[in-house]
């Protein structure tokens, strides 16, 4: 499978550079990170992939639950998201860290931060992210996102020149780890070794 | 010998709070006009509570579920009995903490019941304490959605409620969209994260504010309303824009306005908060209002028009 999709990935290898070269240059939000470069080219396909895969696996596992209107009691959202979290993890039982993060990823982002960071903008980019975000001393890979801390903010200037997220997935810092948070189960999908850099 | 004194005294203390608090149910508190201290946005004036105009609340950084948010909650349900409010627009950290569905009871449906008895309406706009799940919480009216508008029930008022603890390029777009297709008279915008604050612990989103500024500048939006740090201000009129703070609905950060801050029209940072507002054509009413039932600010907007 993932030689078929490797496959896939390099014919558009080339129409993939062209929108996110024009992407950033047509997006405000991406004006302090470079564009992606063609080595990481690979590691990008690669992610999108796998979140695209992802999300067609979310998607046949919430098709399986019974049928919930968007507005929802409160024990219907907690039913649902329990159901949904206890479906994935299930199908998800092998998951490792780096399914999602690979190191090619990992250092894209650090690559991404490093930049923004070092703007004439970086102290507040950074104490945006760092506003209320405590960080876990262990995360923990298919459990729920810890209730008691905060979401972390996600500035626009480092959200633009991520790789765009699908369905239900957000990225969010834990501390100075990234994470794919799978919001509509409420899952940690995937997280990085420290990538803000000091 | 002074300590049995003292518990003597303490029935009749209790029984003087008793009347003192009985009064204060029974003679609900008409909104009441100060002066705004420090360069209001203009003359202070007492809502004019007419027929026909949009009646709402503001409420942000409330779900704890500890006293001061029942009384504050307290509070609104007493203004309500003066004040027809239609409804209450959320600016986020709506729950503290687990999000069970008991804690739904607790720090939601339990505090503000008189006002959802009343029929009156919630809309909600996400905080970082907030878990994503709760756009599909039926009394908070966001349909699933992370970011949305909506048309007042009356008036010519459009709210635009943005998710900014998560602002990604597609959602900047969609409020340029949707503000750009608007032909409301009065454009507010409603998000957690504020753009000006005087707030000592988080202060001004800067970088938020780089980006969803020029859009509201451009496309008239008349007023911002957000919370995220822990107290009420109004911020002078930025590029002719008033910016409210008021995460005050439970939480509070005494003391935290920073009070060298050239921000600051006016702020109150030693009681929990709500705004109450009311729009009648080009006019928009304020009260800011403590847990005391003080109006502790007022005044008076013009929407903004295009030039």
């Amino acid at each position: 499978m993932y030689h078929a999709q490797a496959m896939t990935h390099r014919m558009g290898l080339g129409l993939l550079s062209h929108m996110v070269l024009v992407g950033a240059l047509t997006c405000p939000y991406a004006a302090e990170s470079a564009p992606a470069r063609p080595s990481e080219d690979q590691a990008i396909a690669a992610f999108e992939a796998r979140v695209k895969e992802y999300v067609a696996l979310h998607e046949k596992l919430e098709a399986t639950l019974p049928k919930v209107s968007k507005r929802r009691t409160p024990e219907q959202v907690d039913k649902n998201q329990r159901a949904l979290g206890d479906l994935i993890k299930a199908a998800r039982h092998d998951a490792r860290p780096g399914e999602f993060f690979t190191p090619g990823m990992q250092a894209l982002v650090r690559r991404i931060l490093v930049e923004v960071l070092a703007g004439p903008d970086g102290k507040t980019v950074r104490a945006s992210i760092m506003d209320e975000n405590p960080g876990v001393p262990n995360l923990v890979l298919n459990e729920r996102y810890p209730s008691s801390i905060p979401l972390s903010t996600m500035p626009p200037q480092v959200l633009a020149p991520l790789p765009k997220l699908h369905g239900e997935l957000e990225y969010r810092f834990i501390g100075s780890r990234l994470i794919l948070l799978d919001t509509e189960a409420d899952i940690i999908l995937d997280f990085t070794e420290a990538v803000l850099p000091q | 010998m002074r300590m049995r004194r003292t518990l003597a005294f303490f029935p009749a203390v209790l029984l003087l709070l008793a009347v003192c608090s009985l009064a204060r149910t029974a003679a609900p508190i008409p909104p009441v006009a100060v002066e705004a201290t420090q360069g209001p946005a203009a003359a202070a004036v007492t809502l004019p509570n007419q027929s026909g105009s949009l009646k709402f609340a503001v409420l942000g950084d409330f779900g704890t579920g500890k006293p001061p948010e029942y009384e504050l909650a307290a509070q609104m349900a007493k203004f309500l009995a003066a004040f027809k409010l239609e409804i209450v627009v959320l600016v986020g950290d709506n729950l503290y903490g687990s999000e069970r569905p008991q804690d739904f009871k607790l720090k939601f449906e339990d505090p503000y019941k008189p006002l959802l008895d009343a029929g009156v309406k919630f809309y909600a706009a996400l905080g970082n304490h907030d878990a994503r799940a709760q756009r599909y919480y039926e009394p908070f009216n966001m349909a699933g959605k992370l970011y949305y508008s909506f048309k007042a029930p009356k008036e010519k008022v459009r709210f635009f409620m943005l998710d900014s603890s998560y602002p990604v390029p597609e959602q900047i777009d969609w409020v340029e969209k949707e503000l750009k297709g608007s032909s409301d008279d009065w454009k507010i915008a409603v998000f957690h994260h504020p753009l000006y604050s005087s707030g000592g612990r988080h202060g001004s989103d800067l970088r938020l504010r780089e980006t969803l500024e020029p859009l509201f500048i451009k496309y008239n939006v008349s007023v911002v309303l957000t919370g995220h740090d822990h107290f009420y201000e109004r911020i002078k009129p930025q590029h002719g824009i008033v910016h409210f703070v008021v995460g005050s609905g439970g939480q509070l950060a005494d003391g935290d306005i920073d009070k060298a801050s050239n921000l600051t029209a006016k702020g109150f940072d030693t009681d929990q908060t709500f705004m109450a507002v009311e729009i009648s054509g080009d006019k928009m009413y304020f009260n800011a209002i403590s847990r005391l039932g003080q109006v502790v600010d007022s005044g008076v907007i013009e929407r903004r028009v295009p030039q």
